[in-house]
Order: structure tokens, then sequence, then C-alpha cells
């Protein structure tokens, strides 16, 4: 048998920290810092998905969102596969927004109540894809929203004329316009119901496995992660508190805050 | 708080700086100065001068002198306490806006008292009646106050109740009769009254919209709070629920709208002062600038800039003690 | 095409469907519209020129040769009305793109035809015999003397005259052109700069946010007549509508401004306007796809009432003998005649100033309409 080396993480996160200065006194100065993620280190393979769980102010959406360039990290590398990405200017950026995607929480706030759901989902079309005539863009669109389980009639719809669930597919399907690789999910269940919370958790296990994505999946809730990860990072005030597969968080968890975390979780 | 009041007085200062040069700078660029005016030489017309004599006045008030440095001079002065002297006729300016000011403070400050007197229970009934014919009547009318221009109504004010063809029940024009200085007291006093009340009446009118507007908004939303339901649920009358609970947290917003009104109360109102020739704020700025009286304008501006920025700065202080769950920090 | 089914309703619909529902809202426009269709005929409406007059046996139409090319301009807006009515379904589906095209039109015809100076024909031929003639209603030109002067209102002339005995209806008409224009022209003058100095300060924050906001100050603290006084100094002009518009506009953009930062802070820091940028969008394209048309509703309910309050300092302006020069006609110019013949002349204070009262009040109307569609928690009723 020979070494097989193995592949290189599609994502790889290296003494990210990420602080927020506290402005304060009379002339507004940085007094201190608030660490929003301390000294996080983590990768992620492909086809992999890593959940990520944490009370609220834990730090795991600041991470996801300089992962995806929405926040300057302070220190640290991100890589994407093999290429340090986090020192990028937003120009050389720009072929990773096709490759790294975003989902987020708020399905209220997270269209534009002013586009139709075209005009939403084709926005990242428009941007990347100049050449793209409006009726090919329709037609990417509509197919879409067939893969996200929403109709070809909903292509003019707006926002408001749709459940949280469905809005939540739209997102789904904005993200995935542009044929990503990586799609940070932040927290995309958490302010549905919880009946809901299992279709959309299913759906995107599906896409998963359809188009071979890979997942940073955010959470604050142990039971949504462990369904759907195959690894699993708790974060505490900024920093991973442990680290583990899935199954063995659940069984047999080390760290205290784990454990409170579980706790929290309804028992069936 | 203290850091942020701290902070908003010290930003203060390079706003006021930004206002005085824009305005020195303004008077500086235009081609009419006031030794062209004085002179004869602008629209004004009169006995021309010669341009020695021109030469002499432009000299005589620095007006050769390039705008900036002219500028650092005046601010020099200025933050050592000394306005300068009016151009037009050589007095301090300080002591000429000294003497406009118990005027103008009288008027505004009166029609400012009785436009909230009014305002007040107008918005409350509007407000308990909502949606009622008292509301809409209350609503309309307010609306229709609003907006009439001003000045139409004094001339017409003038024309129906004072002097003209009609009714001559009040003084046309004026802050005292002619034989003024001749009268005691009490009579003196009361031709004051009636020469204010046409110009109050117009400066109240409009505020008197505005005011009740808010507070009928303001009561609303204090009718809907949940304290104000608990009381009612407890059984207490209607009257003491209004008055008590609700009016008392209607009448919070409506102290930091006082506190933007403060920079009228200064400034005058340049319109109705001049249609009924009262010697106030907004005369004699109006005359300063018909003159180009420099360091009159100046004077006028900074005053009404730092009354202005301060009531910014108290409504917004105001704001944060009224409602705890705005922060600045 | 793909079946649309009734119950979609875009926003601006429902913002349509509210204001529509408002009689006083809905009123207002009316008279606003009304008001711009009579000012664009006020050379047809008043003029000492037949509308049609037969002598000799020759058929001519006076009042097209009086008319000044300026006098068409307001002749633009007709077909423009009939256009956008044509239009308006369209113009509720899309309402961004129509607003601005509309507004930039109106605009740039004002403010191309403010730059040209009108003259008036003094000559008339109210009286000049003919077999027949057809006068317009107010067979008076607005800066013809007639012998009548200080003429209360009568049959003849049914707002009176003034003091050279010029026809006050027939000024009023042609003075209506002036305000108008002027309300519309300053208000999208500051409606431009607050939106783009509030836009910049609400999207970049930091010091640019600082700096615009001591900016917006300095301006709240200006005396805005010192600033006409130089302008008109500066630029000794017959015609000077075109300063009043450009000093009213640039001296009354702060609350647009302080409006639109506001709306910006708010909106940059939703969900999808970060979401805008993880797919890349560029910062003009998230400013005028996302944040802007977001923030349309309030821009346009101030803009509505800014409208109102320009057209108040136009007037004031001209008041006080600042304003509009001898012989353009305007209700401010009017009313500061009234003031020195107060005694008797009470029509000269009358008329321009219900003139004044009924287009603030309309403004002012349809603004309130705007804000409570806009904000269906704001409602007054």
């Amino acid at each position: 048998m020979t070494n097989i080396v193995p592949p290189p993480p599609l994502l790889k996160v290296e003494h990210l920290k990420v602080y927020f200065p506290i402005l304060g006194g009379v002339f507004r100065r940085p007094v201190g810092e608030v660490k929003a993620v301390d000294d996080v280190s983590f990768t992620v393979n492909r086809g992999q998905t890593v959940g990520l769980v944490g009370e609220s102010g834990s730090g795991k959406t600041t991470i996801g969102r300089a992962i995806i360039r929405l926040t300057q990290p302070t220190a640290g590398v991100i890589s994407y596969q093999d290429k340090a990405i986090s020192k990028l200017d937003s120009a050389a950026f720009r072929p990773y927004r096709k490759k790294i995607q975003i989902i987020f929480q708020d399905p209220y706030n997270s269209l534009n109540p002013r586009f139709s759901i075209f005009e939403i989902i084709g926005e990242a079309l428009e941007i990347h894809f100049p050449a793209m005539t409006r009726a090919d863009r329709r037609e990417r669109v509509a197919g879409l929203l067939d893969k996200v389980g929403l109709k070809r009639d909903h292509l003019d719809r707006y926002p408001h004329e749709f459940s949280g669930g469905q809005r939540q597919r739209v997102g789904i399907a904005r993200a995935l316009a542009v044929n990503p690789e990586f799609i940070v999910c932040d927290e995309p269940v958490s302010a549905l119901d919880v009946s809901v919370q299992a279709q959309i958790v299913n759906l995107l296990q599906d896409l998963q496995e359809e188009l071979g994505l890979t997942y940073l999946f955010i959470a604050h809730d142990l039971a949504v992660v462990e369904h759907i990860s195959d690894y699993v990072l708790v974060m505490n005030q900024g920093k991973i508190v442990e680290a583990a597969s899935a199954e063995a968080i659940y069984e047999n968890p080390q760290h205290d805050y784990t454990r409170k975390l579980l706790s929290a979780v309804p028992k069936l | 708080m203290t850091h942020y009041i701290i902070r908003r007085f010290l930003l203060l200062v390079p706003t006021l700086f930004g206002i005085t040069l824009l305005t020195f700078l303004l008077i500086r660029l235009s081609p009419t100065n006031a030794a062209l005016i004085k002179g004869g030489g602008g629209e004004g017309g009169g006995k021309a001068m010669t341009a020695e004599q021109r030469e002499q006045i432009v000299k005589f008030y620095g007006l050769d002198k390039p705008p900036l440095v002219a500028y650092g001079n005046w601010v020099g002065k200025a933050m050592r306490g000394d306005l300068g002297n009016s151009f037009a006729d050589h007095r301090p300016v300080a002591d000429k806006i000294l003497e406009r000011l118990p005027l103008t403070i009288s008027i505004t400050g009166s029609a400012l008292i009785l436009s909230y007197f009014l305002a007040i229970p107008l918005g409350v009934i509007a407000a308990i009646k909502r949606g009622q014919v008292v509301d809409r009547t209350i609503s309309f009318v307010v609306f229709v106050l609003y907006s009439i221009p001003s000045f139409a109504a004094a001339l017409l004010l003038i024309l129906f109740v004072a002097g003209g063809d009609y009714l001559n029940l009040l003084p046309m024009y004026g802050i005292n009769s002619i034989n003024a200085s001749e009268m005691s007291l009490f009579p003196w006093l009361w031709d004051r009254i009636l020469h204010m009340i046409l110009p109050v009446v117009c400066l109240t009118y409009a505020s008197l919209a505005s005011i009740s507007r808010y507070a009928r908004v303001s009561m609303l939303e204090a009718l809907s709070q949940d304290f104000v339901r608990t009381a009612r649920a407890k059984g207490l009358r209607e009257r003491v629920v209004i008055l008590r609970h609700a009016l008392r947290n209607a009448l919070i917003p409506l102290i930091t709208i006082f506190a933007l009104e403060l920079p009228v109360l200064i400034g005058g109102a340049i319109i109705i002062e001049s249609i009924f020739t009262l010697p106030g704020m907004g005369q004699l700025m109006f005359q300063s600038l018909d003159s180009w009286d420099e360091p009159v304008i100046m004077g006028i501006t900074v005053l009404a800039a730092v009354v202005t920025l301060l009531s910014y700065l108290v409504a917004d202080i105001l704001y944060v003690i009224v409602d705890p769950r705005i922060s600045y920090e | 095409m793909n079946s649309i089914s009734l119950s979609q309703e875009t926003y601006t619909q429902r913002l349509w469907r509210h204001f529509h529902a408002d009689k006083f809202a809905l009123n207002g426009l009316r008279i606003v519209i009304l008001l711009f269709i009579v000012a664009a005929l006020a050379p047809f409406l008043a003029n000492s020129h037949a509308l049609i007059r037969v002598a000799d046996g020759h058929v001519s139409f006076p009042i097209f040769l009086s008319l000044e090319p300026i006098e068409w301009r307001f002749l633009l807006y007709v077909p423009l009305a009939g256009l956008v009515y044509f239009f308006r379904h369209r113009f509720i589906a899309h309402p961004g793109i129509f607003i601005l095209a509309v507004i930039g039109f109106i605009a740039a015809v004002e403010i191309f035809l403010a730059l040209t100076h009108p003259i008036n024909d003094p000559t008339n031929d109210r009286d000049r015999p003919a077999s027949f003639k057809l006068l317009p209603p107010i067979p008076y030109s607005p800066i013809e003397s007639t012998p009548d002067q200080f003429s209360p209102p009568t049959w003849k002339h049914l707002c009176g005259t003034d003091s050279t005995g010029r026809d006050i209806a027939a000024r009023m008409l042609h003075g209506a052109r002036t305000s108008l224009s002027i309300g519309f022209v300053a208000q999208s003058i500051a409606l431009t700069i607050g939106i783009a100095l509030g836009g910049l300060a609400g999207y970049y924050r930091s010091w640019l946010d600082i700096g615009i906001c001591r900016f917006i100050e300095v301006m709240d603290c200006f005396p805005p007549l010192l600033f006409i006084l130089v302008a008109i100094s500066l630029f000794e002009s017959q015609n000077n509508m075109f300063y009043i518009m450009a000093v009213i506009g640039l001296t009354s953009w702060t609350g647009v401004a302080r409006l639109v930062r506001g709306e910006f802070l708010r909106l940059s820091s939703l969900p999808f306007t970060l979401a805008a940028k993880a797919i890349g969008a560029n910062d003009f394209r998230i400013i005028v796809r996302h944040l802007l048309p977001n923030a349309l509703g309030p821009i346009l309910v101030a803009g509505t009432f800014g409208v109102a309050s320009a057209i108040l300092i136009e007037s004031s302006l001209s008041f006080l003998g600042f304003g509009m020069q001898a012989p353009t006609p305007s209700w401010g110019d009017i009313l500061s005649d009234a003031r020195r013949y107060i005694d008797f002349a009470w029509w000269l204070a009358f008329f321009p100033g219900l003139a004044i009262l009924i287009t603030i009040m309309s403004y002012n109307f349809v603004g309130e309409g705007l804000r409570d569609a806009v904000d269906p928690r704001l409602k007054m009723k």
C-alpha cells in the first residue's frame, strides 16, 4: 500500500483574530477591544459539513463574515485551497465571491423588499456573467427555484408574498446562483418554525449531495448541528473550546460549556 | 454621557469656525460692499463719492485686506469678546444686539408660550377623540393655519383690524405710540400690549399648528402604552388616566421640540418684524444685510449659530434623559 | 409568459393604494396637477391677444404670434402629463426610474428656460376692432397697465388691479408659473445635494460622516438671506429666476441629507445589503440598486414637503424685494405691492395669499398622504 497524501483542506483558518475597538472618552479613541474571535484555527475539507456552535456573542457569526470578507480580520490567515484569501484586495478576491457564498439567518431582512425573486437571485449572475442575456438568466433562475423547491411562477413575485421558510429557500437559491463550492450557513434555520427547520436542513443536505457542496454550518443549537455536521466546533467567548466529530460531541462532551449547551437541547 | 456632552461641545468649535468663515467669505465675495453703498456707487443712488474718498473708506474699514487676514483679525477680536463696531453708526455691535434682544425675546417668547398653551389642549383633545368629528375638524383647521403664509396673514390683519378702511382696533406699526414717553407705567404697558398683539398672533398661529400636531401624535402614542391600559384596567376614572398618566408622558417629547424652537427666540422673525416695523433682531439683521454692515452680520450670525447649536445639543441630551432606551455612548 | 396572480402587489402598488384611499391626499394631488395645468396654459387663459380674430375677412390667431419661446415651456408638460397618465401602470411597477425621469425632464426644461428672459408683448388687440374675436377668459396681459388703477374686484377685473392698473388675475395666473417652477426646481436641487451628501455620510460612515455632519450643521446655522443677497449682487442679471432656484436649493438640502443619512445607516447594515456585498456587488450598485430604492419613500415625502416650503421661501423673498425682478409676475411680488397700499387694497393681499395657501396646503396634503402610505404606523387617522 502506498502512502496517500491527503488532499489539502478546502478552507483553512489559522490563528484568526477579529477584534473590534471599543471607542470611548471625549475623542472616541479606542480604549479597549472586544475580542470577538480570539485565535481560532480549524480546517474544512471538501464535501464536509463543519458545525460551528455557540451562544449568541460567542464570535461564530464573525468567523463566517470574516471568511466571506464582510469583516476584516485583525490577525491570522484564512486560506482557500492553500491560497491566503484574507490578504487579497477586493479586486483579487472577486473570483472567490463565486466560490464562497453565504446564507443569512434573518429571512425577512436578507431579501431586498424592492426586488422581485428573479432580480434577487439573478443579481449575482448579472455581476459575474455580464454576457448572459436576460432570457438566459431567467432560465437559470427558474432552474434554481426548482432546485430549492419553489415554482417557476414565483419568479416575478416579491419577498413579502412568501413565508419565512420560502424566503430562506430564495436565500439559498441566491447563494447557489454562482455555482459556489463553499457556503457559510449563518444560522439559516434559527429564525424558522421547528417544522420548517427540518425541511430547510434536509434541503441543504440534498443540495450538498447533489452539488458536492461544503458547508460551514453556524448555529446556536447543538441539535440542529448534530443532525447535519460531520465535525463540530464549539465556541465560547471568541475561542474554540471543543472540536470533535458530531457523535463524539453528543455522546461524550469534554468541556463544561459543551455540556451546558447539550443540556439545553430538548430531549425527545 | 459626560464624555458625550464634552465631545459635542468640542465639536461645536469647528462648526462655529465653519459658519463664521463661510459667512465672512460670502460677504467679502460680493462686489458690493459697505463703502460702495455709503458712497452711493452701488445701487443705493445718492451723491456719488470721489474715488479717493471711497479708497479712504475702504481702508478705514479694512476692506482692502485679503479676506483670510481680515477673518483672522475678526476671530482674534471676537475671542476677546469684541465683536467690533457697526459700519453704519460706529456703535459696538454687542450694544446694538443687546438693545434689540429684549423686544425680540418678548415677542417671540410670548408667541411660543401662547402657542404651547393652545396647542397642547388641542392636540390632546384631538388624540382623545381620535377619528371623530372633533379630531378631524381640529386637524383640518390646524392644517389650513399651517399653510397660510404669515406675511399674507399679517397684511390682511393690518388691513381689517388695524387702521385700514375697515376696523381700527389695534395699532398698525411699531412697538409704542409716538407719545409713549409721556405715559405713566400702566397706560404705557397697555399701549405696548396693544402693539404686540398682531405680531404675536401672526407668529403664534403657525407654530401652534406644528406643535399641536406633535402633541397629538405624542398623546396617541402615550395612550397606546401599557401603563395607560393598566391604569384603565385598575378602574381609574378616564379623566385621571388621561391627565395623570398619559398626558405626563405625552409632554416629554414636546420638551425636546421646545429646545429646537429656541433659535427663533433669538433670531426673531425677519418678515414679521419688517411688516410691523418692530426694532428687533430680525430687523437688525435685515438692515445690516441691506447695507453690507459686516460686523453686525457677523455678530448676529455667531449669536444665532451658538444658540442653534446649543439647542440641538440640549434637545439631544433631553432625548436621552427622557428616553433611557437611547444612548449615545 | 408566466401567470401572474392577482394577489401580487409591489411596494409601490401598496403605497398607491394607501394614498388613493386618503381623500385629502388625493384631492391635494389633483389640485397640484390642476395648478400645473393652469400654469401651463396661463398665456391662453390671461392674454390681451385674441385667441381667434376675424377682421376684413381674414381669420388670424394673434395669441400664437404673441407667444415668446419661453411661453411654450409649460406646454411641454401637457404631453408629458399625457405620457405619464398613459403609462401609469408601468409607472407603478418601476417607480424609481420613472420618477427620476420625470423630475429630470421637468428640471432640465426649467433650468434651460429660466436662463432665457421672458418678454411680453405690450400691444393688445382686445380693443382692436374686428368682426369677430374670441378673447381668453382674462383678456389682459400680466404686465399690461390698464387705465383702471386700484380697481377692487369687479366683473371686468376679477381680482382687481394694482397701482399701475395691471390685472391681478392675469398676474396671478402667470405668477403660478414662477412659484410652481421655482418650488419644483429648487427642491430638485435640494434633493440632489441632500441625497448625495446624506448617502455618502450614511454609507461610508467614519470621517466622511463626521465631516458631512459638521457641514450640515454649518448650513443649518447659516443665514440664507445673505446667500441670496450675495448671489444677486454677484450675478446681476435681468432674469434672476435661476439664481433664486439655485439659492433656495443650495440652502434647503440639510433636512433631506439628515434623512437620507439615517436611512442609509439603517439599510446598509441590513442583511440584504451584506448579501449584495457577498455576491460581489460594488458600492455603486449597492447604493443605487439596493439602498436608494428602499429610501425612496421617505425621500419622496420630504421632497413633497420641501416643494411647499420652497414656494413659501420664494414668495417671502419676493415679498421682501429680493425675489423675482419686475416685470416677471410672482405671488410674493403682488403681496409686496399690497404692503404699500395696506390701507385699502385688500384684494392685493387676499388673492395671492389665497393662491399660496392653496398651493402649499395641497402639497402638504400630498406629503402627509405619502407619509402615511410609506409608514402606516404613523397614520394620523
